[in-house]
């Protein structure tokens, strides 16, 4: 597809200053226009779900402490190996026990392949970003860090942690049969694959309900 | 050749200390207006510059390197940090790149999802070339109005995937998040709106008498030049040339939409940018039938690898169906993955950003190469700026719209 466009112009345009003015009629109009800027530290955007901000881990209400069964996968799978994991081995039974969980929060790059490929849904990137400082120790999150994160994230948004539900603990799209039983949480029902939507007559409607034509 | 350019022939250089010496300027790496970290050694008659040496690499991560000791899966984020501005569309060239070289079928819903997110990252790298290209000129008002439509999109990014800038969205084999319904509304909302908003551009530029000036017969670079030293993009097709990768060799759900490439015809800077303007009407129309074609089944592939990829994929134990006797049969998973070495290309805002691979049949690459489209562009500055004036250099950057983070990676 050839491009047409003309330049050229006639005398009275050159003359009246046509373009010029119709930008500057553009610019008037849009001072009486709503502003769309957001006034950040006095207003904040809502955020999704799925936000990848400040870690955590999640606090096991039957247990009090975290879920994490130390399967090593979320250190084994992170691009920028920032999470450290000990733990210690029973004998008898050969159930792990973890003694420390570690993350470099300055090394981390949130691309949540942790929170993603966790068997147990221990892990999880929260919806919190303000967390900045003047010192690097404060990044340094231990286990008990990690678990008052998710304190604090609870508290701080007055989530209720049965209900909390986050895109990564069970990604979007994919069937039940296909997830460990740790992942299998109830999610909105244009999360799941059997609700998943497609575009019919303008609107998004749940692909089961939708006509063909 | 255009009319306004001089002959360089006739520009004498004294001895040093002459009178006519030429004079040196360092431009960069902290030029604003050389959008990064590029710098550009020029050489000065005047106010003519007489030679342009850019110089690359202050950007430099050995991102090539770094995968050669990360599993693919791992790679993917550092794919992000390329091209940042219009990240979606490097993890979309990534992605179809691996699943080339590991034999992997993408579902026909993910496909439309990469397709769609690929536009919307074109949208928003346009924009942000616009924004800057249009302010390195002088026209400061064009980057408000581009950063209200770009915020809108990199909202969309956050509700699909958590992050604006580094989305890390598709993984091997598909994409790890299903879009939703309000997703699909919003964007959907999103491109009957946006060709408006063009025009809201094209009013405040388009016809301009300042913008023509600074852009009409700038930079003009012929076909077979453009062609020879390999250019890619807008930046060709504005010189008159009709390649396009999404055209000439389509990729994930290409080949099942309709657009049209814009060609230009004079090859100087306003041709580019209307290239790039025609784009942004054929991208909203690409999103548009995306979202209107969207195809219910799984995102993910069922053969696609764990993300947890190992570097030697062990042999898989399960049970041999032909056998009652509950024998266990060593079946291997995968065959290792596939050995050899492929050239994957696709069409990112910039250009055409293709992933070279080398695999010796383990998790990792043996050896990648990135043909990154900004550094290949940049090795044309020296054509484009070489006999106009200093300020033309400005424009011609921003005309080539070059990433550093993609150039010196």
């Amino acid at each position: 597809m050839k491009i047409k466009y003309k330049t050229k112009k006639g005398l009275v345009e050159r003359i009246l200053l046509l373009e010029i003015l119709k930008g500057l009629a553009l610019t008037l109009r849009r001072m009486f226009s709503k502003s769309v800027t957001v006034q950040y530290p006095k207003e904040k955007k809502k955020l999704f779900p799925g936000f990848r901000g400040r870690h955590a881990l999640i606090r096991d209400p039957a247990s009090g402490t975290a879920r994490c069964v130390a399967c090593m996968r979320c250190a084994t799978v992170c691009p920028s190996r920032c999470i450290s994991i000990r733990y210690t081995k029973d004998e008898n039974t050969g159930a792990r026990k973890v003694t420390s969980y570690e993350i470099e929060a300055l090394r981390c790059i949130y691309c949540g392949y942790c929170e993603e490929v966790c068997p147990v849904n221990a892990i999880v990137l929260t919806e919190e970003y303000e967390y900045s400082d003047y010192v690097r120790e404060p990044f340094h999150f231990d286990m008990e860090g990690l678990l008052h994160n998710w304190d604090q994230f609870l508290a701080k948004n007055k989530i209720d942690p049965k209900t909390y539900i986050n895109p990564f603990l069970r990604p979007r799209g994919a069937s039940e049969g296909e997830l460990p039983a740790g992942k299998r949480i109830s999610v909105p029902s244009d999360w799941t694959f059997e609700g998943q939507v497609v575009w019919r007559d303008g609107r998004a409607v749940p692909a089961k309900e939708a006509v063909r034509l | 050749m255009s009319a306004n350019k001089p002959d360089l022939k006739l520009i004498k250089n004294d001895t040093p200390g002459g009178e006519n010496e030429a004079y040196t300027v360092a431009m960069g790496p902290q030029h604003p207006a050389t959008h990064g970290v590029l710098k550009l050694d020029l050489e000065l008659d005047g106010e003519t510059v007489i030679k342009c040496r850019p110089t690359v690499g202050f950007l430099h991560r050995g991102v090539e390197k770094l995968a050669e000791n990360m599993s693919y899966a791992q790679v993917l984020p550092l794919t992000d940090r390329l091209d940042y501005i219009a990240s979606m569309a490097n993890n979309v060239a990534y992605s179809i790149a691996v699943e080339t070289l590991l034999g992997i079928e993408t579902p026909l819903r993910a496909k439309y999802i990469r397709t769609m997110v690929m536009e919307m990252a074109r949208l928003t790298g346009h924009l942000l070339w616009l924004a800057t290209h249009a302010l390195d000129i002088g026209a400061m008002t064009v980057f408000l109005y581009c950063f209200r439509e770009r915020e809108n999109l990199l909202d969309m990014f956050e509700e699909l995937c958590g992050a604006r800038l580094t989305t890390t969205y598709t993984c091997i084999g598909g994409v790890r998040q299903d879009v939703t319904g309000h997703f699909l509304e919003t964007l959907y909302a999103f491109t009957e709106e946006f060709p408006s908003r063009v025009k809201e551009y094209e009013t405040l530029i388009d016809q301009n008498r300042i913008w023509l000036k600074r852009t009409k017969g700038i930079g003009v670079i012929t076909a077979e030049q453009a062609v020879s030293l390999g250019l890619t993009g807008p930046s060709l097709r504005g010189s008159g040339v009709d390649y396009d990768v999404r055209k000439h060799m389509p990729y994930d759900a290409y080949p099942f939409v309709e657009f049209e490439v814009p060609i230009g015809s004079e090859g100087d800077v306003y041709d580019r940018y209307r290239c790039r303007m025609e784009e942004f009407l054929q991208s909203n129309s690409i999103i548009r039938q995306c979202i209107e074609q969207l195809p219910a089944g799984p995102v993910r592939a069922e053969d696609a690898p764990d993300l947890v990829m190992e570097y030697n994929p062990a042999k898989k134990v399960a049970a041999d169906a032909t056998f009652s006797s509950g024998i266990i049969k060593l079946m291997e998973d995968r065959d290792r993955y596939m050995q050899g070495d492929v050239y994957v290309a696709a069409e990112v805002p910039k250009g055409e950003l293709g992933f070279y691979f080398v695999s010796d049949g383990h998790g990792r690459p043996y050896r990648m190469h990135i043909r990154s489209p900004s550094y290949i562009h940049i090795g044309a500055l020296p054509y484009l700026c070489e006999g106009y004036m200093v300020a033309d250099v400005i424009a011609n950057i921003g005309s080539l719209d070059v990433v550093l983070g993609e150039c010196d990676r």
